[in-house]
Order: C-alpha cells, then sequence, then structure tokens
C-alpha cells in the first residue's frame, strides 16, 4: 500500500499547467519509448540512454551543472599562483572563498520563481551564459578587491542545482524521482572534484608555453568554454516538460489580463515562503550540503596540519570526498525512492532522519580519531552519508509543493549554501581555530538539525511520528496552503487507499 | 600527484631545497653567526624596482669584525631573496621560522657561489616571476654539507632599514582582455539570439 510512490500509471501528482498552456494537440506519449506515468514523466530511470527526451534532459542537467561547479571551484587549487601574483593576503583568499558561496545564496532562491515562470531549461542557459564571463574575468583580475568579486559573481552560477533539480522533479514521476535528482546533483558534484585535479594539470600544461603570470589567466578560458557549450546544448536539444517546452508566459497576457498573470507569480512565490516544510528542508540541507561544502574546504588543510601530509596528498583526499559524490548522493536519492516505494513519504522521512543522524555523529568521531588512516576511513564513511542525506532531502523536495515547486527547491538549495557560510564563519574562521574541535562540533550540529525532521508533516502522507489525516475534507491550513489543484489530485491519487491515521 | 607537486611547491621551491639535503640535523636560524655582511645597491635609486627588468649590485663578503676562522666551514654562500616583515603580514605561507627547513621566508634564490676569501659581487636582474612585495638581500654561508652555519643580511636585525619594493609583472596583456570581451559578446549575444528565436516560434504557434 503505497502513496509516494507506486507503480507507474496514475497514481502520482500531476505536473501543474494552467489551462491556457495546455495544447489543443493530444500530447505524444505513445511515441515514447520509456514508460511513463499520466503526465508523461518517466516511470523509471535509465541514465545511460539518450532516446527519450527524459534521458536527454537528465545528461543535459547534469552536465550543465558539473560546468557550474567545475568553473566554481576551478579558482581553488591555482590560489598559491594568484595569491603571488596578486600580492593576496590570507584573508583576501578566505573572503573570497566565503563571497563564492555568498552569491548563490542569493541566486538560487532567485532561480527558483524563475523556474517556476520561464522553464528550467531557459533559466539555467541564461545563467550558465551570463556567468561564463564571469569565470572568464578571473583572467583579467588585478587586485584582491576584484578578485573577491569575481569569485562572488561566478557563485551565482551554483544556482543551476535549482534548475536541475527542477527540471528532474518535472521528467521523472514520482517513484523516481529521488533517484533521478540524486544522480543528477551527485554527479554534477563531482564537477568540484576533478576541478581540483584537472586544474593544475592544465595550468602547468600551458605555463610550458607561457610564462607563469600569463598561464594561469588563460587557464580559465577552459571552464569559460566549457560552461557556455553546456548552455547551448541544453538550449538545443533541452525541453522543460516531456511535451514540449514550457510556453512563454507572456502569452498568458492575450488571454487573461496581466495583473492574474502578476499575482499569480506572487502566489507562487508567497506558498512556497509560506510553507514551513520548505524552511525546514533548508535547514537540513544546509547540514548536509553546507557541512559538505564546507568540509570540501577545509580538510586538504587539516589532513596536511594535522597528519603532516604532503600537499599533493592533501590535495588527492580531498578531492575523493567530493568524488564520492559520483555514487553517495544516487545512493540516497535510490534509497529514497525504495523506502519511499514501500513506506510512503514516512519512509522517505525516516531515511533521512537516520542518515543525516549518522552522517552528522560520523563527523563528530572525525574530529576524534587520532590516526591518519582512521580519519580518512572515518572521512570516507563520512562523505558517503552526508551526501547521501543531500540525495534524500532533495527525494521530499519536489513532494512539498507542485505549484511552486521551483521557489521551494530554491530555498533548499539556498539553505545549503547559507549553511556552507554559516558553519565556515562560525567554526573555521579566525586565527585561533582548533580544528578538531571545530569539527566534532559541525558532527554535532548536523545531528541536532537532523532532529527538525521529525517536524515535517505532510497531511496527506504523514510524517515521522504520526500518519496522514484521515479526511480528505480537512481544514487543515496546510492543505489549503497547497491549493487547489492538490483536492484533485488528491480523489487521482488516493483512490480509496487511506491509510491509518497514528 | 606530480602536478600539484609543482603547483603548491612553486611558492615554497627555493625553500625546500635546502630540506632536501639530507635533513636530519636541524639547523637554527638563531644558531647562525651574522658574519657575511651583504650590501644591495641598486642602478636606479629611489624607485619601485621593476621585475625582470632593474638590476642590482649584490656584493658580500666577510666582516671586519668578524674572527679570523669563521669562514673556515664555508664551502658555499647562498644569496637569497627574502620577504620583509610587512610582506608577510597576514600571508602565513611567507612566516618567518627558526627551524630553516621550515623557514618560508627566503623562498627566492638569487645565486649559488663558492665562497672566496676576496668580496664577491653579482649584477642581478630582478627575476621576471618576483611577486609585488617588500624585500630584503640575505646571504647564508654552507659547509660542505649544505648546512647553513653563517649569514648575512643587507637589513639590520629587524628587518626595518634598506628595503626595497618590487613591482611584480602582471600577466594582463590586451590581447587576453580583448579575447574575454569578443567572449562575453559571444556569450550575451548567443542568449539574445535563442531568446529572440524562441519568442518568434512562440509567436508562429500562437498563430497557427
Amino acid at each position: 500500500m503505497t502513496i509516494g510512490g507506486g507503480h507507474g500509471d496514475s497514481e502520482v501528482l500531476t505536473v501543474m499547467e494552467p489551462p491556457s498552456q495546455r495544447n489543443t494537440e493530444t500530447p505524444s506519449f505513445q511515441n515514447a519509448t520509456v514508460p511513463v506515468d499520466s503526465s508523461g514523466r518517466a516511470t523509471v530511470f535509465r541514465p545511460f540512454s539518450l532516446s527519450s527526451p527524459h534521458s536527454r534532459a537528465f545528461h543535459l542537467a547534469w552536465l550543465s551543472l558539473f560546468s557550474c561547479f567545475f568553473s566554481t571551484f576551478s579558482i581553488p587549487p591555482l590560489i598559491p599562483v594568484i595569491s603571488s601574483d596578486l600580492g593576496l593576503s590570507a584573508s583576501a583568499v578566505s573572503a573570497a572563498g566565503t563571497a563564492s558561496f555568498a552569491g548563490s545564496i542569493f541566486s538560487r532562491l532567485a532561480m527558483g520563481p524563475l523556474c517556476d515562470l520561464i522553464g528550467p531549461r531557459t533559466s539555467s542557459a541564461i545563467l550558465s551564459l551570463l556567468t561564463a564571463p564571469a569565470i572568464l574575468s578571473t583572467a583579467l583580475v588585478s587586485s584582491p578587491t576584484s578578485f573577491v568579486l569575481v569569485r562572488f559573481f561566478v557563485g551565482f552560477s551554483l544556482a543551476n542545482f535549482v534548475a536541475n533539480q527542477y527540471w528532474m522533479s518535472s521528467m521523472f514521476s514520482g517513484n523516481v524521482v529521488g533517484l533521478a535528482n540524486g544522480v543528477s546533483a551527485g554527479w554534477a558534484n563531482v564537477g568540484a572534484g576533478v576541478s581540483q585535479l584537472l586544474m593544475p594539470i592544465l595550468y602547468t600544461t600551458i605555463a610550458e608555453f607561457l610564462p607563469r603570470d600569463v598561464s594561469w589567466r588563460v587557464s580559465f578560458v577552459f571552464p569559460a568554454v566549457f560552461q557556455v557549450i553546456t548552455a547551448v546544448l541544453v538550449l538545443l536539444y533541452g525541453q522543460d516538460t516531456p511535451d514540449s517546452n514550457r510556453k512563454a508566459s507572456n502569452r498568458n497576457k492575450d488571454r487573461t489580463p496581466v495583473e492574474e498573470e502578476h499575482s499569480s507569480f506572487v502566489r507562487i512565490l508567497l506558498d512556497g515562503l509560506g510553507d514551513y516544510r520548505a524552511w525546514i528542508l533548508a535547514l537540513l540541507y544546509g547540514y548536509s550540503f553546507g557541512v559538505e561544502l564546507t568540509t570540501d574546504n577545509m580538510i586538504a588543510g587539516y589532513f596536511y596540519e594535522r597528519f603532516g601530509v604532503n600537499l599533493e596528498a592533501a590535495g588527492t583526499i580531498a578531492a575523493s570526498f567530493a568524488i564520492s559524490n559520483v555514487a553517495s548522493r544516487p545512493a540516497g536519492g535510490m534509497v529514497s525512492d525504495v523506502l519511499g516505494k514501500r513506506y510512503g513519504m514516512r519512509g522517505r522521512l525516516w531515511g533521512l532522519w537516520i542518515v543525516q543522524s549518522v552522517a552528522g555523529l560520523l563527523c563528530l568521531l572525525l574530529g576524534r580519531v587520532n590516526s591518519l588512516w582512521g580519519s580518512i576511513a572515518v572521512m570516507w564513511v563520512f562523505s558517503v552519508f552526508v551526501q547521501a542525506a543531500s540525495g534524500l532531502i532533495f527525494g521530499v523536495v519536489p513532494f512539498v509543493s507542485k505549484r511552486s515547486l521551483g521557489v521551494v527547491a530554491g530555498m533548499t538549495g539556498s539553505g545549503g549554501t547559507v549553511g556552507a557560510v554559516v558553519t565556515q564563519v562560525l567554526l573555521f574562521s579566525g586565527d585561533n581555530v582548533r580544528k578538531q574541535r571545530s569539527i566534532s562540533l559541525m558532527g554535532l550540529m548536523t545531528f541536532v538539525a537532523s532532529l527538525s525532521v521529525t517536524l515535517i508533516y505532510f497531511p496527506r502522507w504523514g510524517g515521522i511520528f504520526c500518519g496522514p489525516s484521515s479526511s480528505s475534507a480537512s481544514d487543515d491550513c496546510s492543505q489549503r496552503l497547497l491549493g487547489d489543484e492538490e483536492e484533485d489530485d488528491d480523489k487521482v491519487v488516493i483512490s480509496g487507499r487511506l491509510r491509518p491515521v497514528c | 600527484m606530480a602536478v600539484q607537486t609543482f603547483l603548491f611547491a612553486s611558492l615554497i621551491i627555493f625553500s625546500s631545497i635546502e630540506s632536501n639535503h639530507g635533513a636530519t640535523e636541524v639547523s637554527l636560524f638563531t644558531n647562525l653567526e651574522n658574519s657575511l655582511e651583504v650590501t644591495a645597491k641598486p642602478t636606479r635609486v629611489g624607485v619601485v624596482w621593476e621585475a625582470g627588468k632593474d638590476i642590482v649590485r649584490i656584493t658580500w663578503m666577510l666582516k671586519s669584525s668578524a674572527k679570523v676562522n669563521d669562514d673556515a666551514a664555508f664551502k658555499t654562500v647562498e644569496v637569497k631573496l627574502c620577504y620583509a616583515p610587512i610582506s608577510q603580514v597576514d600571508r602565513p605561507w611567507r612566516k618567518t621560522h627558526n627551524e630553516l627547513s621550515r623557514d618560508r621566508s627566503c623562498p627566492h634564490k638569487i645565486v649559488s657561489k663558492p665562497y672566496d676569501k676576496i668580496p664577491q659581487s653579482l649584477n642581478w636582474t630582478v627575476d621576471r616571476e618576483t611577486p609585488t612585495g617588500t624585500y630584503f638581500i640575505r646571504a647564508y654561508g654552507t659547509d660542505v654539507n649544505g648546512y647553513e652555519v653563517a649569514y648575512g643580511q643587507s637589513s639590520d636585525a629587524e628587518k626595518t632599514t634598506n628595503l626595497f619594493s618590487v613591482e611584480g609583472i602582471s600577466g594582463r596583456h590586451t590581447s587576453l582582455d580583448i579575447a574575454s570581451i569578443c567572449f562575453s559578446v559571444f556569450s550575451f549575444g548567443s542568449l539574445l539570439v535563442f531568446l529572440v528565436k524562441e519568442k518568434r516560434k512562440a509567436k508562429l504557434q500562437q498563430r497557427k
């Protein structure tokens, strides 16, 4: 008996499309090469094919986000050269690091409503094309201020994460959305690790032919070009929804007054911002992805200072932490889907709580282990759990609100980077940082934050401790918040299979 | 990875040369005798030196106040460019360390010459890759095994006098600037083209 999951046909939430945007032609689902549900979203996840618009969307989404992560994290490996050329001080370097995440806080928040408005394909392409010059302008910096500014603007590109998750949630149906979200975000996160390995190679190769101070500047051509290529591919081959692209919303102007369009956008925004579950998920994501980003930044230095490994070994350890995303985050998404299939939304929430708490405990342990190989082993297990937690969170996000999906995804994604900034500033900045204690504190904070999962409650599917409310005509406030469309779905989804209340 | 070694050692590569000399013994800076006299005279006085262009005349010799056999152990003299305290502020990768193998304050090697009792000098062009900063010059007298036994520097003990500033070369070139501008124009332009095309397609579909 499943609700939040279930075999493909019609038990899933329909994609929200205002009536004016529906075509008069029948959707060509019959021609789909993968099994789809009633709104055309794929019910199986086949990452290694290109035949259907779903898998094409998947590859375009993860590739374009990969290029954004690659660009953002292409600067750190070259910082020793850049800082010596520009005369950067340590505080300028760390300010630039914080700025790169701060930039993404705002852009992720803005990306949410934008996806709701013009669709993920156009939004992500716009962002990639607008931030590609920013990464290239790293080649033009000549002062600490401009360095910080460049990192701030390049950080904007991380908002593509929201478009990525939104796109996957539009293309893949509820029973595989966790896995699709997890794989596309996980493979994209690997861009951060690959960048740390590839950029130094690129730099030293170019330095064979050009003087040192020119070579590092020229190196940034590569991430910029890569980002533009992915953006162009997205525009050429991507589509927003399984049947077609999101029609330009100004078409509505012909049929409905402009005010209604505006107010419905404002409603989408307010519905998202007013949903308490989005805020909780934002907090949780801040303590899974935020912790992951913070660890990315400081783990190489930790191994270098504490255990005296040499710099390239420390860098490789740090890269391995990021690269484990290729499997951990997808695993989290898959676990979410499996639990959703067997136990519904409650299963997803329980899975999230357990995995994130374990991640917190492992982080606590990491700060206390005294041997090098013990620390590396704990770090690897910690990386699996913290990245899986991120995947599990985005196994829940698509179900919070169908109409305000973008806003909710934006808030959650933004919460991730807020968490990174807060954790970094609180625990890892300043002169007298004792990294071991900070790492353990970070683990403790993660554990405590994950307790907030218990507060999440879906009236239709239940929460951690309580089952769903028994009447579908309840005047529960949160049900009203979900909007009228959800009420219609109720009848389709539930179809007499109400689960008992606690 | 060899390439990561190259990258991260680019700042400390010259100091790591010393630590490769089979460091079982720990040389401390405080154990060194200040028996060398080092002077640095630029060809252009009173201006900031330009990396790759300005020439400095560096001379070093045994101090007249040194005892007779102080230089018995010297085999080679290594002359280095060192960061003045002002260039070390907030930059832990340039920190001065008493243990010479861990000292990062003198990463730029100028020359290494066999020791001669007569005063030696050198016309040194400031290295092209010298970063912007304030410096002084130090010479280490090293023994047969490569360990420092004495030193001398062009500045005083507190490293406050006789400092000179170097202006590093900026890698910015007009060609790079132009290429970046063209790229940005292409990026924005292709975005506009796509948006216009999409709008046109939408209008066409609407008319159908």
